[in-house]
């Protein structure tokens, strides 16, 4: 599901990147290509996980560690297409909602026992049991149908669902299966969080609370097995903390800082045993316009507005080049991305145009445009803890005023903010979104999704936008959904319920002796398959 | 006596009521509510109605504030502060874990900055108004007003990472487990004394010049003239009469920098990773985790208390008029 993103914006803070950068190979370490088995890799959490039961996680961190314990039904691959996974194949009825999935055979839990239909059976249902309170799960099987759901044999299940849905198969990413002999004594929502017993290809050794997770490859898996032996979470709160420890060669990886990144990525010292990456991930961020508002619900004034955003200026200034501008709702690594669309170039003359064509001018001449008694003025609400994304909202700010638009920047908590945009109590608000592997924006800028309710909380609200959204979600065939959502990008472009900011690259800095590190464009270094489960270490670690 | 300590008894239970009721009426007055930390997570599309009402209840969001308050109330008389709403365990527990890891740096900090913040006042007192002094008092200036962030960074880099002689985070080394009791306690010697050492450098300073600046008002006092007419030695007349004197104020400093030992270390815990309920509180008011806010609230409540009763009794001890004009009433 999306997710209103505070972290993200924190990340956006940290900054992200672009294909073209050039490290220099190691001369400290061999050239050894063949992967190896065994070490211990020591990975770093920026914050301690909450919980290792997959049904009811709810943060990225919980993901990452939960992604070596549990093999999902279906993984997805580097292109964010499904491949066979704790299933091993499939079949969709031709109405779309009959899943009829075969699962791996070989399959066992950590603890030796056979994976089972029945144990995918009861996983679905604490999913979808309000008591469990699987709030970032349940969205992906909110069309589940239980009452025709059923097990035909120990490795065939037959999953239904309501209505058919385009973007259903991909769900099956977040279905992590737990074994019912064992989740089923004790109480489900309390029991689990500290232990767990999945069908990963590793195990728990120890979780100490503030400290670390530690997991082991399991001797028995029955997939394909990982290289590395030890894997070892140290939960790090602080960037600069972190950034010292990768530096020492405490930890194997971890997520650079901006300001840091600027700062030390071309050190050839540092070059030599660190590997500096940058890559794009699904998120982006946004000026969200209160479509319910008298003034921003006008899409030629958003237009208007979305070519004061001195984007170039953001790029450069703000992200020194690792960013990207963005047309509209899909990102360029996405199929549903449609490259004809352009982007809204900065143009602040032709701004002042559109606004005076539509009866705004400065008749007191204070600077501020008026129409009848208004005054062309309104609230721009933005996160506290994004330095970057303060500085955006001022640039905004101080370019809106040369064109007569007064703009009073509002500083507010996640909380609150969240709180306020939900509510449709606000008037525009600088936001960002991590998206999922489907592009479908239904939760978005369908009509029928507005606040309390949903999350379109621009109140957008285009019959046509609608229609594509509906025939999208239906259409089975890849190249008609294609089609859609190509058209939908423009719609969406030329009515600017947002104005689509940047596309902020992701930086990573890892120590050299980990190998086969590959990043996916959109999901980047993990939680795709093999991604981080490929692998494998050069050296012992040095210390 | 008895009477002035029952009074002071007293007043710590209303303060301690009337810290409870303002901080759940402040928390609860914040927009925003736990219901809108698990939105933030997950997107209010995926969560079922069913869900949101459930928590509500469970959280009594439904009831009116006083309502809320009596039910939190009657929790917190058994210690039972309710479930955490970030990971659903026990709040007590939650704060328990790390409550002895952040009393464990501050206590530190806190003593040596008053082991050796304390004589280096006196030595300035003697001294006051010559230039050593004065460079003294700048020195102390300065080291108050290094933002702690900094110079916990400062202390990392020359430390840990370039000299290599001390670990750069945790409060343990990956061995901790396996090794005997001697070795433990270096190891975490060894993980506290740049933590320490950012904390306590700013309280050094302020014990320095409070207690100078106390002295120095009690050495002008005619009393001390009296002491070294009377032929007193130097030592005697700034141990014997004038500390004494200056106890007072240094009681007072003591009782209102006893509460820091809780909430003073935020910025500490997270850079060196001090697993400690700093992050913990931070963490919490972010989330709205009403649960862990009013637990951590208590405890630092209680201890902010057990500092007035302390500072209270320590003045009886130090000041006689106060039991004198006690004994009076």
């Amino acid at each position: 599901m999306k997710r209103l993103c505070i972290a993200l914006v924190l990340c956006l803070a940290c900054g992200r990147e672009q294909p073209t950068k050039s490290t220099v190979q190691s001369p400290a370490i061999p050239a050894d290509d063949s992967p190896r088995d065994g070490g211990t890799l020591i990975r770093r959490l920026d914050a301690d996980i909450i919980t290792l039961n997959p049904v009811i996680i709810s943060s990225r961190y919980d993901s990452y560690v939960a992604n070596y314990l549990f093999t999902p039904m279906i993984h997805i691959d580097r292109n964010l297409r499904p491949m066979p996974g704790l299933a091993k194949s499939w079949d969709i009825s031709d109405d779309g909602r009959l899943y009829r999935f075969n699962l791996n055979p070989k399959a066992t839990f950590a603890d030796g026992t056979p994976v089972r239909a029945s144990d995918v059976l009861y996983t679905l249902r604490k999913i979808v049991d309000p008591a469990t309170e699987a709030v970032q799960i349940v969205g992906s099987f909110e069309l589940l149908d239980l009452t025709r759901t059923r097990v035909i044999d120990d490795h065939t299940i037959e999953i239904a669902f309501r209505e058919p849905l385009a973007t259903q198969l991909l769900r099956f990413n977040e279905l992590w299966v737990v074994p019912e002999h064992i989740y089923s004594k004790g109480e489900f929502r309390n029991d689990f969080n500290a232990r767990a017993v999945g069908s990963g290809a590793y195990k728990l050794v120890r979780r100490e609370v503030g400290k670390e997770v530690v997991l082991e490859r399991r001797s028995d898996y029955w997939g394909e097995r990982p290289h590395i032996q030890t894997v070892v979470f140290k939960i790090i709160n602080d960037h600069n903390t972190a950034w010292n420890a990768l530096k020492r060669k405490e930890i194997d990886e971890a997520l650079i800082a901006s300001d840091t990144w600027f700062r030390e990525h071309n050190d050839p010292v540092l070059a030599r045993y660190i590997d500096f990456r940058r890559f794009y991930t699904l998120n982006y961020s946004y000026i969200a316009w209160n479509g319910r508002n008298p003034l921003l619900g006008d899409k030629r004034v958003r237009r208007a507005l979305a070519m004061c955003i001195p984007t170039d200026a953001v790029i450069n200034d703000l992200y020194h080049g690792t960013a990207r501008a963005m047309s509209g709702q899909f990102t360029p690594d996405e199929w549903a991305y449609n490259p004809t669309v352009p982007v809204i170039r900065y143009d602040p003359e032709g701004a002042k145009a559109i606004l005076t064509s539509l009866g705004w001018t400065d008749k007191d001449g204070d600077g501020v445009l008026e129409k009848g008694n208004r005054t062309f003025e309104f609230d721009l609400l933005a996160l506290s803890g994004s330095a970057t994304g303060k500085q955006l909202v001022q640039m905004v700010q101080a370019e809106m005023k040369k064109v007569g638009i007064k703009v009073d920047v509002v500083i507010l908590d996640g909380a609150t903010a969240i709180q306020r945009v939900l509510n449709g109590n606000y008037e525009a608000a600088y936001l960002g979104w991590d998206l999922d592997p489907d592009p479908d924006p239904f939760a978005l800028f369908h009509s029928s999704q507005f606040p309390p309710h949903g999350q379109n909380f621009v109140y957008y609200a285009s019959a046509e936008a609608d229609r594509l959204i509906d025939a999208a979600r239906r259409e089975l065939d890849q190249s008609k959904r294609k089609d859609l959502y190509w058209k939908l990008h423009e719609v969406l472009s030329q009515d600017q319920p947002y104005t689509w900011v940047v596309q902020a690259s992701a930086k990573w800095g890892i120590n050299k002796r980990v190998r086969g590190v590959e990043t996916s464009p959109g999901y980047g270094l993990f939680l795709w398959y093999p991604g981080e489960l490929g692998w494998w270490l050069a050296t012992a670690p040095q210390r | 006596m008895a009477a002035y300590f029952i009074r002071r008894f007293l007043y710590a239970i209303f303060t301690f009521f009337g810290i409870t009721v303002a901080t759940f009426v402040l928390i609860h007055s914040v927009p925003g509510d736990p219901v809108t930390f698990y939105i933030g997570r997950a997107g209010i599309a995926s969560i079922p109605k069913g869900t949101v009402e459930r928590i509500r209840r469970e959280y009594h969001l439904d009831q009116p504030l006083p309502v809320q308050y009596l039910y939190w109330l009657r929790g917190a008389v058994t210690l039972d502060f309710g479930r955490s709403v970030i990971d659903r365990r026990p709040v007590t527990e939650r704060i328990l874990e790390k409550l002895p890891n952040t009393l464990q740096l501050n206590l530190i900090a806190f003593a040596l900055a008053a082991v050796i913040g304390i004589p280096i006042g006196l030595w300035s007192a003697t001294r006051s108004g010559r230039p050593i002094e004065r460079a003294s008092a700048v020195f102390f200036f300065l080291l108050y007003s290094l933002p702690s962030f900094w110079v916990a960074l400062l202390l990392m880099e020359v430390f840990s990472v370039r000299l290599g002689i001390l670990p750069l985070f945790g409060m343990s080394s990956d061995q901790y487990t396996d090794i005997g009791a001697a070795a433990r306690f270096t190891d975490r010697l060894r993980h506290l004394v740049l933590p320490v050492l950012t904390l306590m450098y700013a309280q050094l300073a302020i014990f320095a010049r409070f207690s100078k600046s106390a002295l120095t008002e009690v050495i002008r006092q005619d009393f001390i003239t009296t002491a070294r007419a009377k032929g007193a030695g130097e030592r005697a007349v700034m141990w014997h009469h004038a500390l004494r004197n200056a106890l007072i104020p240094l009681i007072t400093l003591l009782g209102l920098t006893i509460p820091y030992l809780i909430s003073g270390s935020v910025i500490v815990e997270q850079i060196f990773q001090w697993d400690g309920v700093g992050l913990l509180y931070y963490d919490a008011i972010l989330a709205r985790d009403y649960p862990t806010v009013m637990g951590l609230t208590v405890a630092t409540a209680l201890i902010t208390l057990f500092a007035s009763v302390l500072s209270d009794v320590l003045y009886v001890f130090a000041d006689p008029r106060v039991r004198l004009g006690e004994a009076g009433t």
